[in-house]
C-alpha cells in the first residue's frame, strides 16, 4: 500500500501521547507520529526483547512502562502486539494504556487481525520479512545472553556445534535446532511504502534464495499503526486499558482485555 | 546389578557411541537387560532432566543425552520385548494445525521414549481429526499437544473438544505460550511447564510417579 500523506484533521483538541514501541516499527511509527494530529514522543525498545520468553520480555517493557512521567500525557500507547503473551500483566497506572489487539507485529504491518489470519491460515509455513525486521536483525550483545534462542543453540553456526558437541551430535543438532528453513516454503516481504528503495525488498529476495522459499511481496497496510498513533481507537480492533486496570489474555477473538489491578499490585 | 556408571555417564555426556557399545558389551556378557534399563539409563534421564529444569543444561544437552539414550534403547527392545516386558504406556504426540514449531515436541518424545514409553509422534500442523483417529488406532490413552504460538494455542481446546466422547484419554498440553491456566480454562488434564515436567506430569497420570 502507498501510504496517504493527505493531511489528517481531527475534531478534538491535539492529545499528548507517549507511543512505546518495539523497533521493527522504526520506520512505520516515525512515519505515523510524522503525520498525526497528535504531539507523540516515542520510545523504542530492542526488537531481542521478543526472544526472551514472556517473563523476561514482560519486565524489561513493564519497567519501561512504569517509569514514564505520566503528568504530561493523555495515554500510553504500545507499538506492540501480545507477542507471545510478552505484554500480558501491562499495567495501566493514572492514565489509559492502549495496545491493538494482535497476536504479534504481523497484524499490524498487515493492517488488521483479519486480513493475518487469512494469510495464516493459508500459508503457515510463510516466512515474514520488513524493512524493521532486516535492519534491526543483528544480535543485541546485551539481551542474547538471555535470549532463548541462544540457551536452546538455535543461533550457533556448524563449526560451533562441532567444537562443543563433536561430529556425530553436530550433525544431528543442526537438523533439529538450527536448520529452520525446513519448516517454511515462502518467504513473505511485506511492503508498507515506507522503505527508501529496493534494498530491503532485493535482501528479503536474497533470503528466499538462499533458503530455497517461494518469494512473495506483499502489500504493507498501515492503517492499524496510524490509528494506533492517531487516536482512532475503535474496540473491535484496539483494548483501551483504563487507570488501575491491566492486560490479561483472551483466548478467543479479543485476544486482550482488560481486568482490575487486585490489591496483590 | 548397581548403577553402570560408565553407561549412566555416557548418556548424560550425550556420547552415542559409547552408549550403544556399552549397552552391547553389557548384553554380551548377560547382563539382566530389565535392571540395565532401570538402574543405569532410564534414572541418567531422570538426572539430567532434572539438570534441565535447574537451568544447569539446556535444550542441546538434553537433546543430544536423549540421542544417546535412543542408541541404547534400540538395542534393548527387542530383548525386552523377546522377555515379554511391555512399554509402560503409549502416547500419541504433536503440533497442533498451524504450528510448525517441534523442537520443543521432539525433546518431550524423545524424554517419554527414555522414560519407558512408546510414543506415537505424529509431527506438526496435526488436525484434531487425526489425533482422534491416531489415539483410536494406537489404543493410547495419553495425547499430548504442543504449541508455540498464541494463534495456535487456541486449537487445543478444538482437540480437546473432539476427544470429548474419550473421557478416558488423559490429554496433556504444553509449549512457550501455554500456561496451567489455559489446561484448566479448555479442561485438559495436565500441563507440562517444561520437557522434564511433562514426563513426570505423564508418569502421574499413568499412576506411575
Amino acid at each position: 500500500m502507498i501510504p496517504n500523506n493527505e493531511p489528517r484533521t481531527t475534531n478534538h483538541a491535539p492529545l499528548r501521547l507517549k507511543a512505546v514501541s518495539c523497533e521493527v516499527f522504526t520506520r512505520e511509527v516515525c512515519w505515523a507520529i510524522a503525520r498525526s494530529p497528535h504531539e507523540v514522543d516515542v520510545e523504542f525498545l530492542p526488537k531481542g526483547l521478543h526472544d526472551l520468553g514472556a517473563a523476561r520480555m514482560f519486565a524489561r517493557v513493564r519497567e519501561v512502562v512504569e517509569r514514564i512521567d505520566e503528568r504530561p500525557y493523555d495515554a500510553i500507547v504500545m507499538a506492540y502486539g501480545l507477542c507471545n503473551n510478552g505484554l500480558a500483566g501491562l499495567r495501566a497506572r493514572t492514565i489509559p494504556l492502549v495496545l491493538p489487539r494482535a497476536h504479534d507485529c504481523i497484524t499490524l504491518f498487515l493492517g488488521s487481525k483479519e486480513r493475518y489470519l487469512e494469510q495464516f491460515n493459508a500459508n503457515p509455513a510463510t516466512y515474514y520479512l520488513t524493512s524493521g525486521w532486516i535492519e534491526r536483525s543483528a544480535p543485541n550483545a546485551q539481551l542474547s545472553q538471555f535470549s532463548i534462542k541462544e540457551q536452546a543453540g538455535m543461533n550457533m553456526t556448524r563449526e560451533e556445534l562441532v567444537e562443543k558437541y563433536g561430529e556425530d551430535n553436530a550433525d544431528f543438532l543442526w537438523e533439529e535446532l538450527v536448520n529452520h528453513a525446513k519448516h517454511y516454503n515462502r518467504l513473505g516481504f511485506i511492503e508498507m511504502g515506507v522503505e527508501p528503495d529496493g534494498r530491503f525488498e532485493a535482501a528479503a529476495q536474497a533470503r528466499a534464495g538462499e533458503r530455497q522459499w517461494r518469494f512473495e511481496k506483499l502489500a504493507g497496510d498501515l492503517t492499524l499503526l496510524r490509528r494506533l498513533i492517531d487516536g482512532e481507537w475503535n474496540p473491535e480492533d484496539f483494548l483501551v486499558v483504563p487507570p488501575a486496570h491491566r492486560v490479561v489474555v483472551r483466548h478467543d477473538a479479543r485476544i486482550v482485555d482488560a481486568e482490575p489491578v487486585g490489591d496483590e499490585a | 546389578m548397581a548403577r553402570n556408571q560408565e553407561l549412566y555417564d555416557a548418556i548424560l555426556a550425550g556420547k552415542r557411541k559409547d552408549v550403544a557399545r556399552i549397552v552391547q558389551e553389557c548384553v554380551d556378557a548377560g547382563a539382566d537387560v530389565q535392571s540395565l534399563l532401570n538402574e543405569s539409563m532410564i534414572p541418567a534421564m531422570r538426572e539430567m532432566g532434572d539438570r534441565f529444569s535447574r537451568n544447569e543444561v539446556f535444550v542441546p544437552e538434553m537433546l543430544i543425552a536423549a540421542r544417546a539414550m535412543k542408541a541404547g534403547l534400540e538395542i534393548l527392545e527387542p530383548l525386552l520385548a523377546a522377555a515379554g516386558a511391555t512399554p509402560r504406556a503409549k502416547v500419541v504426540i504433536g503440533t497442533v494445525k498451524g504450528d510448525l514449531h517441534d523442537i520443543g515436541k521432539n525433546l518431550v518424545a524423545m524424554m517419554l521414549r527414555g522414560a519407558g514409553y512408546e510414543v506415537v509422534d505424529l509431527g506438526v500442523d496435526i488436525e484434531a481429526d487425526r489425533f482422534a483417529e491416531a489415539v483410536e488406532k494406537e489404543q493410547a490413552k495419553i495425547l499430548m499437544l504442543s504449541a508455540l504460538l498464541t494463534t495456535t494455542m487456541q486449537y487445543m481446546a478444538e482437540v480437546a473438544k473432539r476427544l470429548a466422547d474419550r473421557p478416558d484419554v488423559r490429554i496433556v498440553i504444553g509449549g512457550a505460550p501455554v500456561t496451567a491456566e489455559y489446561a484448566r480454562e479448555i479442561g485438559v488434564h495436565g500441563y507440562g511447564r517444561d520437557a522434564n515436567d511433562a514426563v513426570k506430569i505423564v508418569d502421574q497420570l499413568v499412576g506411575a510417579a
